[in-house]
């Protein structure tokens, strides 16, 4: 699959989380983005460190300016199953709206073409570190870093693409 | 019922070897694992990765541990459990190994590991929620080899969770497991407890 870019529909999958009665629910992609504005960023993996403290409090720092630019959710993803996601997710006090999504089985990632494969990280199948801008399904922004990198997928960088 | 009274009986009468002898019979199920296997043979050229930060990670050039490092020469206690962060593991598994490791120790064990099909770096995390780190080695057995070489593995998809592992324990001296309990369903919590392999050594 050829990584998503601007001008792609944005493929439509399963991601399951914990709601806040702590149920396991799914949810597709196409219910929450249809008809919305959406930033969707995706993370190698849960208590990582860029992840952790670069990638995610950027958006969660961003995201009352995100909200007043017209953005209506704010997704992260990462290839960790939902109760990872769940503990991770709860290190941020204030998470701000930000809904944390898990592609468990690397499905969806694969779908967008941003899979990567971290073994001898001791991670398998990941995903790259991307954002996506997405505008009632029509990918206006991918933003997706070609390595460990992290210089083109912060809030900062989507900001600017609004 | 029978197995409960079996070992209940085999504890008090019979020499403790014999009696986990009796008691690994009757989990032999679907495993490859049984008492008196070579953990090391049935597990060859299988690594875990041992929990840390991403920075150790990094230091460390993301080393590996082999089986054969982790028991060969040693009186090691296992247990496997379905996932960092979920119900039974958090609440009840790791904790019944964490407030006995005293007892462990008494018994001249060499360390207490938790595996599971996780990345090292959630192990991590996980291990350090539930202040279990100290007393506890754990291992991420990352691309589910481990568990698959022991016939341990477990698709629980239906649980969104995909190929994890048994809910199982054991006691294995210098490589050869002398003890073994491994749960019917993973959600159980009857025989993989600390409580039980604590009679079995």
């Amino acid at each position: 699959m050829a990584p998503i870019a601007v001008g792609d529909v944005l493929p439509d999958g399963t991601l399951s989380y914990f709601d806040a009665e702590d149920k396991l629910q799914q949810v597709s992609v196409h219910s929450l983005a249809a008809g919305k504005k959406v930033v969707i960023f995706g993370v190698p993996g849960a208590f990582t460190p860029t992840c952790s403290l670069k990638h995610v409090p950027g958006f969660i720092e961003k995201a009352d300016e995100l909200k007043s630019k017209g953005v209506d959710e704010i997704i992260c993803i990462s290839v960790n199953d939902p109760f990872v996601m769940k503990a991770w997710a709860n290190t941020y006090p204030d998470k701000k709206d930000v809904k944390f999504l898990a592609d468990g089985s690397a499905t969806y990632t694969h779908a967008l073409g941003l899979e990567l494969d971290l073994g001898e990280k001791g991670l398998g199948t990941r995903s790259r570190r991307f954002a996506l801008l997405v505008e009632d399904l029509k990918v206006k922004a991918a933003n997706v870093e070609s390595g460990g990198e992290f210089t083109v997928s912060s809030a900062d960088d989507i900001l600017k693409a609004l | 019922m029978a197995t409960n009274i079996l070992r209940r009986a085999a504890s008090s009468v019979i020499t403790s070897k014999t009696g986990s002898l009796l008691t690994g019979t009757s989990r032999r199920s679907y495993a490859s694992v049984a008492v008196g296997i070579d953990i090391v043979s049935a597990a060859h050229g299988v690594s875990l990765q041992k929990a840390r930060s991403w920075d150790e990670g990094v230091s460390s050039n993301f080393s590996t541990t082999s089986v054969k490092d982790i028991f060969k020469g040693k009186k090691v206690v296992i247990f496997g459990l379905p996932g960092a962060y979920t119900g039974v593991c958090s609440q009840q598994h790791v904790p019944s190994y964490s407030k006995n490791i005293d007892k462990f120790k008494a018994k001249g064990i060499d360390s207490v590991i938790c595996v599971a099909v996780n990345d090292p770096y959630v192990m991590n995390a996980w291990a350090c929620k539930l202040t279990a780190k100290d007393v506890i080695d754990f291992y991420g057995d990352f691309d589910g080899s481990f568990h698959k070489s022991l016939e341990l593995g477990k698709d629980l998809s239906a649980a969104l969770l995909g190929p994890r592992s048994q809910r199982w324990s054991a006691y294995v001296v210098d490589g050869k497991v002398k003890a073994f309990n491994v749960e019917g369903a993973p959600s159980d919590f009857k025989v993989s407890g600390a409580e039980v392999i604590l009679e079995q050594i």
